[in-house]
C-alpha cells in the first residue's frame, strides 16, 4: 500500500478545509478561486507537496462552486464562471424557487467535477496532444463560437449585440498586452488617461460593477423598499426537491462537463469561457430554448456542470505540458515549484504518488464540496433574509476588497467598480444588455489576440475556413449557434405580433 | 456617559498605539513594508526570488514586509508615489531593458530611480529547437542566415526573451555582415505560446528556459513536443554556481556545453555575449538613503549567515548578493553593452 | 483563393488592427440602431426625465456621493499609517453605517442598532482577516 502512503487525516482535513475556505472565497462576490489560492500559497511550502496538493485543489474545487450562491440568490456571479449561473438562477430566486435553484447548481456542479476528474485521470497526456493541435485559427474559432451566444443572450437582438461589441471594444482599450503577444502600443485611451487606462480595465472590477455596484444603485433610485424577502424565496418551506428536474438532462450535463473540461485543456482560451460555451451549447439543443434567461433549470445545469468540469481539464496541461490551463492552475506551478517540483511532459511519470494523491484529493474536494455545500443551503439562503440597508453596504465594502485585491493592490481597480457601476445602471436605463457587453468584454482580448496572430503567421484570410477539420466543425457550430438564435427572435417576435 | 479614569486610559493609549508607525521615520526602517514586483505571477521566478529574499529580510529586521505582485509597470508607478520607503520594488533586467527596446511607459530606472543590491541570478534563459532540427548547434544557425536562410526565432518582445534575439542577429552581423537580416522574430506571448509556434511549424528556434523546457528535451524524437537545446544565454561563471545534479536530466556539465565559451555567440570580434537575468532592488529616488544602508547591511548579514543560499540553490537560483553601489556599477554597464547591441541591429 | 485572400500585419502597428475592424463594426450597429429606434432615441431626454421623476433622489444620489467620498478618502487615510489596511478599515465603518442609515426606512434607533453594530464588526472581521489571516495588501 506504499501508493497511497500520503493519505493521511491531515491530509483529507487540508483538502476538506481548503474546500470550505475556497466555498466561502467563491461565495463573496469580488472573491475568486484564484484569489483564495494565492492567499494560500505561502502555506504550503511547511506543508510538504501532497499536503500543500490537498489544501489547494480543496481551494479550487470550493472556489469555482461557491461562485454560484451568490449568483442564484443575489444576481451576483460570485466569480466570472458563474454569470451565465445568473442568467437563469436569479430569475428562479425571484420566482420563489432559490432553494431549488441551488440545489441544481451544487448537483450539477458535482456531476461536473467529477466526470472532468474521471477524464483527467484516464487521458491526461492523450489530451495534452491532442490539445496542441489547436493553433490560433482553432483557438479564436472557438472564441468565436463562445461569443456567438451574445446573440442567443439578447432579448433584443440589435441592442444585445451592440452591446456585446461594446464589450469588446472597451475590453481592447490599454495596452496590446506583450504577454499575449501584442506589441505593448497602447490605444483607444482618450488623451489625458494614460497614467490610469494604461493596463486597461481588469475583468474583476468590471464584473463586480455591473452587477454588485449597479444592482445597489438600481436599489438606491428605486427606493430601497423592503421587497424580497423570506417568504418569497420560499426558504425552509421546504419546497419538495426531486431529482426528476434532472431527467432528460443527462446528456446537457455530460456534454457541459466535457465542455467545460475541453476548455480547460486548452491553454490561454480562459476560465470563463466554459460555462459560457456550455450555456450557449445547452440553449443551442434545448428543446425550449426561449425558456433559456428566464428561469430555465437546464441552464443553470449546464453552467456549473460546464465550470466545475474547467477543473480537471485546466490540470491537463499543467501536469502533461507544464503549462497552466487557467489563472488558478497558475499559481499551482509557483507550489510545485517551491518545492523544487519540475513540472512538464514528464511529471506524471516521474511523479506517480503525487499525481494520484491529486486525484485523490480532487476526488474528496469534489464529495466535500457537494456535502458542505449541500447541507449550507439554508444557512445560504439565509442571506437574502437580511435587511437590504444591512446587506447592500456590505456587499459593497466587500466589492472594494475584491476590486483592490485582485491585482494586489491598485486603487484604481476600485475606481474601475464604480465607474462600471454607474455604467451597468445607465445600460439598463438604456435598454443595453448586461449579459452580452460582459461575455464581450471577457472575451475581446483572446478574440483579438488570436484573430491577430493568425493573419500574422499565415497572411491569408482564407486560412479560418481551410486550415483543419477542426476548424470546418467549429464553423458548422458557429453558424448553427447564430442561426438558432436568430430562428428563435423571428418566431418570437411572430408570436408577440399574433 | 461615565468617563472612568480607566476608560481614559484605555483610549489614551489606543491613540499613542495608532500613532506609533508615524512616529517611527527617518533613523527607522517603516515597521510594515509593502515590496512591489515586476510580474504580475505570483507562480514566476520573480516572484519566488522576492518572497524568499522578503522572508529572510522580515527576519532579520523584525519588519513586515509584503510582497505584491503588481506588475511592472503598476510597480514602478507605487514605487514613485512613495518617498518614506514603505514601499521597495524587486525586479530584474527588464526593468532597463523595457526602455532600450523603447517599451511604453518605461523610463531609465538608473534616472528615475536608485538602483539597489543584486541578490541572484535566474540562469535558466535558454534557445531551443525541435528535436530533429538540421540545426545542432548555434553556430550552424548562424552559418544558415549567413547563407541566406531564413531562421525564424520565436519570442516575446520587449525584455529578456528579444535580448537573447538581438544577441543572435548581431553575433549573424559579426558573422557575416548583413546577415542579422535572416534572423527574424515571431512575436509571441508566453511561453506556451512559444512552444505552441515551434509544433506549428512558424517558428526554427524559441526562447524558453531551463527550468520549463528541460522535460520537453527528454521526450523521444519521434514526438512531435520533442526539443533541444542550442543555447543557455548565461555566463559560465553563473552556471558554476548551480548545483550539481543540474536540473532533471541536465547536469552542470551538461549546461556549460551549450553555454559560452563552448556554444559560440559572437558579440564582437573577440568576445562572446551572454547574459545573467538577475534580480535587484529599486527604490524611490528622494528616499531616505539611511533606509538603503540599513538593507544592504542586513543583507550582508544574511548572506555572511549562509542559509539564504541554500533555499536560493534549492529553487534553482544562483545567490549573487552586491551590496548597492556595486550593484549599480555593475547593471549599468551591462545596460551599457546591451544598449549598443541593441542600437547596432536596429541600424 | 488567389491574392483576394492575402493580408500582411505590420507587427508595429498590429495594435490597431482588431479595434479598428470592432469600431467599425460598433459604427454600423449603432447606425442600424439609429435608424430602427429613431423615435425613442429622438425622444431620449424626456425617457431621461422619467427617470429622473421616478428616482428616490436622496437615496440615489446620496450613495453616489457616500461611495464617492470613501473611495477618495481610503488611500489618504491609509497613507497615515502605511501598509496596514487602516485606510480601509476608518472609512468602511462610516460608510457602512451611513449608507446604511440611508437605505433605512424607519431610523428608530431600535432598528438602527443592529445595522451599527454591523457596520462596525463586519469591517473589522474582514480586515483582521485580510491583513493579518491572508496577508493581503489593503490600502
Amino acid at each position: 500500500m506504499d501508493m497511497f502512503e500520503f493519505l493521511s487525516p491531515l491530509f483529507v482535513l487540508l483538502t476538506i478545509g481548503g474546500t470550505l475556505v475556497g466555498i466561502i472565497f467563491g461565495a463573496i462576490p469580488g472573491m475568486t478561486a484564484t484569489m483564495a489560492v494565492a492567499v494560500c500559497l505561502p502555506v504550503t511550502y511547511s506543508l510538504g507537496l501532497e499536503n500543500g496538493l490537498a489544501l489547494l485543489l480543496g481551494l479550487y474545487v470550493g472556489g469555482i462552486s461557491g461562485g454560484l450562491v451568490p449568483a442564484i440568490l443575489l444576481g451576483i456571479p460570485g466569480t466570472p464562471s458563474s454569470i451565465t449561473t445568473t442568467l437563469d438562477g436569479y430569475p428562479m430566486a425571484k420566482q420563489g424557487h432559490g432553494e431549488k435553484a441551488l440545489r441544481i447548481g451544487i448537483i450539477a456542479s458535482l456531476v461536473g467535477g467529477l466526470i472532468s476528474l474521471v477524464i483527467l485521470d484516464l487521458f491526461a497526456p492523450a489530451l495534452a496532444d491532442f490539445a496542441i493541435r489547436f493553433s490560433y485559427v482553432e483557438k479564436f474559432l472557438i472564441i468565436l463560437f463562445a461569443l456567438s451566444v451574445m446573440a442567443a443572450l439578447s432579448s433584443d437582438l440589435l441592442l444585445g449585440i451592440f452591446s456585446g461589441f461594446l464589450g469588446i471594444f472597451i475590453s481592447l482599450i490599454g495596452t496590446y498586452d506583450v504577454t499575449k503577444g501584442g506589441n505593448g502600443e497602447w490605444r483607444l485611451i482618450p488623451p489625458g488617461t494614460e497614467y490610469w487606462l494604461e493596463s486597461g480595465f481588469s475583468l474583476l472590477p468590471v464584473l463586480i460593477g455591473l452587477f454588485g455596484l449597479a444592482a445597489i444603485l438600481d436599489e438606491a433610485q428605486t427606493g430601497a423598499l423592503p421587497g424580497m424577502s423570506q417568504k418569497d424565496i420560499k426558504i425552509g418551506q421546504s419546497e419538495r426537491f426531486s431529482l426528476r428536474i434532472f431527467k432528460g438532462q443527462t446528456v446537457n450535463l455530460i456534454r457541459s462537463s466535457c465542455i467545460g473540461t475541453f476548455v480547460g485543456i486548452l491553454p490561454g482560451v480562459g476560465g470563463s469561457a466554459a460555462s459560457i460555451l456550455s450555456y450557449s451549447n445547452a440553449k443551442t439543443f434545448s428543446k425550449n430554448p426561449e425558456n433559456f434567461g428566464k428561469g430555465e433549470p437546464a441552464g443553470i445545469m449546464a453552467s456549473e456542470a460546464g465550470n466545475n468540469g474547467l477543473t480537471g481539464g485546466a490540470l491537463v496541461p499543467l501536469l502533461s505540458l507544464g503549462i497552466p490551463g487557467d489563472s488558478a492552475t497558475a499559481l499551482l506551478i509557483g507550489a510545485f515549484t517551491l518545492q523544487g517540483v519540475q513540472v512538464g511532459p514528464l511529471f506524471i511519470a516521474n511523479n506517480p504518488v503525487t499525481w494520484d494523491a491529486m486525484i485523490i484529493a480532487m476526488l474528496i474536494a469534489n464529495l466535500a464540496m457537494f456535502v458542505l455545500m449541500y447541507f449550507a443551503i439554508r444557512y445560504f439562503a439565509m442571506v437574502v433574509t437580511v435587511p437590504k440597508h444591512i446587506l447592500f453596504p456590505v456587499i459593497l465594502m466587500m466589492c472594494v476588497i475584491g476590486a483592490y485585491t485582485i491585482n494586489y493592490g491598485i486603487m484604481f481597480d476600485v475606481w474601475t467598480l464604480l465607474i462600471f457601476g454607474i455604467f451597468g445602471w445607465m445600460m439598463s436605463k438604456l435598454r443595453l444588455e448586461v449579459a452580452p457587453f460582459i461575455i464581450g468584454f471577457i472575451l475581446g482580448p483572446s478574440a483579438e489576440v488570436y484573430f491577430v496572430k493568425t493573419l500574422e503567421s499565415f497572411g491569408d484570410v482564407s486560412i479560418f475556413f481551410t486550415k483543419s477539420p477542426i476548424a470546418v466543425v467549429l464553423w458548422l457550430l458557429i453558424v448553427g449557434s447564430i442561426g438558432g438564435s436568430i430562428w428563435l427572435h423571428r418566431s418570437a417576435s411572430k408570436h408577440r405580433d399574433a | 456617559m461615565k468617563l472612568t479614569r480607566r476608560t481614559i486610559l484605555a483610549a489614551v493609549s489606543t491613540a499613542a498605539l495608532l500613532a506609533q508607525p508615524l512616529m517611527a521615520t527617518a533613523q527607522d526602517l517603516p515597521r510594515n513594508i509593502r515590496m512591489v514586483i515586476g510580474s504580475t505571477s505570483t507562480g514566476g521566478d520573480t516572484y519566488q526570488n522576492s518572497a524568499i529574499v522578503a522572508d529572510a529580510l522580515s527576519e532579520k529586521l523584525g519588519v513586515n514586509i509584503k510582497v505584491d505582485a503588481v506588475g511592472a509597470v503598476a510597480g514602478f508607478k507605487a514605487l514613485a508615489r512613495d518617498k518614506r520607503g514603505t514601499t521597495i520594488m524587486m525586479f530584474h533586467d527588464f526593468a532597463y531593458l523595457a526602455e532600450l527596446y523603447g517599451g511604453k511607459g518605461f523610463v531609465n530606472p538608473f534616472e528615475n530611480y536608485i538602483v539597489g543590491a543584486t541578490v541572484a541570478t535566474n540562469p535558466g534563459n535558454a534557445f531551443l529547437v525541435p528535436k530533429n532540427s538540421p540545426y545542432q548547434t548555434m553556430t550552424d544557425i548562424l552559418d544558415a542566415a549567413a547563407n541566406g536562410e531564413k531562421v525564424r526565432v520565436a519570442i516575446q518582445p520587449g525584455g529578456v526573451s528579444e535580448l537573447g534575439f538581438s544577441a543572435m542577429k548581431n553575433a549573424a552581423n559579426v558573422n557575416k555582415p548583413g546577415s542579422g537580416e535572416n534572423i527574424v522574430a515571431v512575436n509571441t506571448g508566453s511561453q506556451s505560446d512559444k512552444n505552441q509556434a515551434m509544433w506549428d511549424g512558424l517558428a526554427d528556434v524559441i526562447n524558453g528556459s531551463i527550468q520549463s523546457n528541460e522535460q520537453f528535451t527528454q521526450l523521444p524524437e519521434d514526438d512531435q513536443k520533442a526539443m533541444r537545446f542550442v543555447w543557455i544565454t548565461a555566463s559560465p561563471e553563473t552556471l558554476n554556481g548551480a548545483p550539481e545534479a543540474g536540473m532533471g536530466k541536465m547536469t552542470r556539465d551538461d549546461m556549460l556545453k551549450y553555454a559560452a565559451p563552448e556554444t559560440h555567440v559572437p558579440l564582437n570580434a573577440s568576445e562572446d555575449f551572454t547574459f545573467d537575468k538577475e534580480f535587484f532592488f529599486i527604490y524611490n529616488k528622494d528616499m531616505d538613503p539611511a533606509i538603503i544602508d540599513k538593507i544592504d547591511t542586513a543583507l550582508s548579514e544574511i548572506y555572511a549567515d549562509g542559509a539564504i543560499q541554500d533555499r536560493q540553490t534549492e529553487a534553482f537560483f544562483i545567490p549573487n548578493f552586491r551590496p548597492s553601489a556595486q550593484a549599480r556599477e555593475h547593471l549599468i554597464e551591462k545596460r551599457t553593452t546591451y544598449g549598443d547591441v541593441i542600437s547596432e541591429i536596429s541600424g | 483563393m488567389g491574392d483576394l485572400t492575402r493580408v500582411t500585419i505590420n507587427f508595429d502597428t498590429s495594435h490597431l488592427l482588431f479595434p479598428t475592424l470592432i469600431g467599425c463594426v460598433l459604427g454600423l450597429l449603432a447606425l442600424a440602431i439609429v435608424i430602427r429606434d429613431r423615435k425613442s432615441v429622438l425622444n431620449a431626454h424626456r425617457h431621461w426625465a422619467q427617470v429622473m421623476r421616478a428616482t428616490d433622489k436622496p437615496r440615489f444620489f446620496g450613495t453616489l456621493a457616500l461611495t464617492i467620498l470613501y473611495f477618495s478618502l481610503m488611500v489618504p487615510v491609509g497613507d497615515i499609517w502605511p501598509n496596514t489596511g487602516m485606510g480601509f478599515l476608518l472609512c468602511s465603518i462610516p460608510f457602512v453605517a451611513l449608507t446604511g442609515l440611508l437605505f433605512m426606512h424607519d431610523r428608530s434607533l431600535k432598528h438602527a442598532l443592529p445595522m451599527l453594530i454591523v457596520s462596525v464588526v463586519a469591517p473589522l472581521i474582514v480586515w483582521w482577516l485580510f491583513t493579518d489571516l491572508f496577508y493581503l495588501t489593503l490600502p
